[in-house]
């Protein structure tokens, strides 16, 4: 950096040292808000606003039920995306890390979830079915592994079921109690009793959906019915909207990196796009500071044209 | 008036009414006359920015009234809710412009660093506070944004806390919490242009103020 | 139902992906802003204009 660089900047005159003209702030802001105002109820009344009916646990069964019983076993068999998450949900992974700082890690279980439970605790609450109570009994007299085989088992059965026909599966001696109560628990999903069932837990008002949005998370339905409208997240779907709404263009550099390499193909894409996405935006506060960036606007002279009546001026002067 | 009374005599309210009118001299907070040089259209921005910020707010105090479903059932609520939308669109389009030509103008110089970066700041709050509003709607997009994010926050350890599966959290901060903190900053960004007053022309740093 | 509405359009070349939507909204950012700085500013009000009062006298070095 220049002397004469260093001079510049140390001397921009006071802004109250200039001729004035005579400005009316008020009268400026009440003009910008009744054009503002204007201009929103407008675009309110041509373009309105979307509103996707959110997915209920029942529409999901009625509109993929296969994908509600291999999510269930998937539960079971602790193979889910919740399953096998880590913090803050379990223990099941190492989670994501970024310049070898585990920050999901360190994040702690806050929010200790039994994937399992998320398909059976709605099943115990189920009266007067004695083969669902036979289930669950047997269910729970098995050792973890047993568990896990039965329900893996299941699982893959499921996954290779012709055309998704689930009653083409073979006999339920080799998975336990798992069909039934894969199957119980579509029944119970079908007929509307899982809405609200996670997230009351016993309390009457619901308000936190974690466990219910992690069950639909769990399944391929939700991210199908978000890939089709262009919302997924190879897909620039940060900055999309549903149908020909307006998105939010201002997450384009957000986004733009998880189209790329290496993120695009990382483990550990969400903590490094975080992590670049800190340094940029604490660049972009320190902009005044940085030599070189904040010299662009004297060497690229847009100035030239916003000031050019007083340019013009002083140079009669 | 400064008082004249021994410093142990002072009172905290002196102090502060003290530092506060040498800070922002009643005839700077609302001026009525502008330096000659405020003469192109780029200037304009801002102030669009704050008046869309009205109207943002305007339009979710009447979503607020209405509650947290209203708009799903009512008509004038959907109505309302498509005015909240596109008044966020025009203050993210005007911020923007604004940032452009403040960047172009180097509007930092002459002290006026800590005016730019609150002006970031402003905006990095204002991406929070919608991120959380997407969160409220209570319907499909609220599901995906939610399910998506939580890998995003999660990855980064803060899930826990900041639980962008609980709607009714993200709702109190989209209501609450985030707006107060944009109106805090958005005062201090405004109450330091009037302090500074607009930013000399580059260029103008080689000579005496133009006469 | 949750069912999908049909997708909204998308201008796609490689890698880069964008709603119509999006990119108009981003296109008249652009245009708003080239205007903006292309537009004569009203100077009427050049007949209020004062001159700042003279700065004070510097004592001789």
């Amino acid at each position: 950096m220049t002397d004469a660089l260093i001079r510049q900047r140390e001397r921009t005159p006071d802004s109250h040292d200039y001729p004035t003209r005579r400005y009316d702030l008020v009268k400026e802001f009440t003009w910008a808000l009744a054009m503002v105002t204007v201009l929103s109820l407008l675009l309110a009344a041509v373009f309105s606003s979307p509103d996707d009916k959110a997915i209920t646990l029942s529409g999901w069964a009625k509109a993929d039920p296969t994908d509600v019983v291999a999510t269930a076993a998937g539960e079971l068999a602790g193979t889910t995306t919740s399953a096998t998450y880590g913090a803050p949900y379990n223990h099941a992974s190492e989670g994501q890390s970024v310049l070898g700082m585990k920050l999901q890690k360190w994040g702690g279980v806050g929010i200790p979830v039994d994937s399992a439970d998320l398909v059976l605790q709605p099943l115990r609450g189920v009266p007067g079915d004695p083969t669902l109570a036979m289930a669950l009994q047997q269910w729970d007299t098995l050792t973890p592994t047993q568990q896990t085989a039965d329900a893996t088992a299941y699982a893959d059965a499921v996954a290779k079921a012709t055309g998704g026909q689930l009653g083409g599966i073979s006999p339920s001696g080799r998975y336990g109690p798992v069909p039934v109560l894969a199957i119980r628990f579509l029944d119970l999903a079908r007929a509307g009793g899982l809405e609200g069932s996670l997230t009351s837990s016993g309390s009457f008002y619901g308000g936190d959906q974690t466990r219910t949005m992690l069950l639909l998370a769990d399944g391929a339905y939700l991210e199908d019915q978000a890939v089709a409208d262009h919302l997924g997240g190879d897909q620039w779907g940060m900055m999309n909207e549903v149908g020909n709404y307006p998105g939010q263009p201002w997450m384009w550099l957000y986004t733009f990196w998880y189209q790329v390499k290496p993120f695009s193909t990382s483990e550990n894409a969400d903590t490094q796009v975080w992590a670049l996405m800190m340094v940029l935006t604490v660049g972009l506060a320190l902009v005044p500071w940085i030599p070189g960036v904040r010299d662009i606007p004297r060497w690229i002279p847009v100035h030239r044209l916003i000031w050019r009546d007083h340019y013009r001026r002083a140079g009669k002067a | 008036m400064t008082t004249t009374l021994r410093p142990e005599d002072r009172t905290w309210t002196a102090a502060l009414k003290d530092r506060l009118s040498r800070a922002l001299p009643p005839d700077q907070i609302l001026p009525d006359r502008q330096p000659a040089y405020v003469t192109s259209w780029i200037y304009v921005f801002g102030v669009v920015t704050l008046a869309a910020l009205v109207v943002v707010v305007a339009s979710g105090c009447v979503l607020a009234a209405g509650g947290s479903i209203w708009w799903h059932t009512s008509s004038l609520g959907h109505f309302t809710n498509s005015v909240h939308l596109w008044s966020v669109e025009v203050f993210f389009f005007a911020m923007v412009v604004h940032l452009w030509g403040k960047f172009w103008m180097a509007a930092w110089r002459g002290h006026r660093g800590l005016t730019w970066l609150t002006g970031v700041v402003a905006f990095v709050a204002s991406i929070g506070t919608a991120f959380t509003g997407y969160l409220s709607q209570a319907n499909f997009d609220s599901q995906w944004i939610s399910g998506e994010a939580k890998d995003g926050i999660n990855s980064i350890g803060v899930g826990a806390w900041f639980n962008v599966l609980n709607g009714s959290q993200m709702l109190t901060w989209h209501i609450v919490l985030l707006p107060l903190a944009v109106g805090v900053i958005v005062v201090l960004h405004v109450l330091m242009v009037r302090r500074h007053g607009v930013v000399p022309p580059i260029g103008d740093e080689d000579r005496e103020a133009s006469r | 139902m949750g069912i999908a509405l049909a997708a909204g359009k998308y201008l796609s070349w490689g890698v880069l992906s964008m709603s119509v939507t999006n990119a108009c909204i981003i296109a008249l950012m652009v245009l708003v802003f080239v205007l903006a700085l292309l537009i004569p500013f009203p100077s009427g009000n050049d007949r209020h204009r004062t001159d700042p009062p003279p700065p004070p006298e510097r004592p001789a070095p």
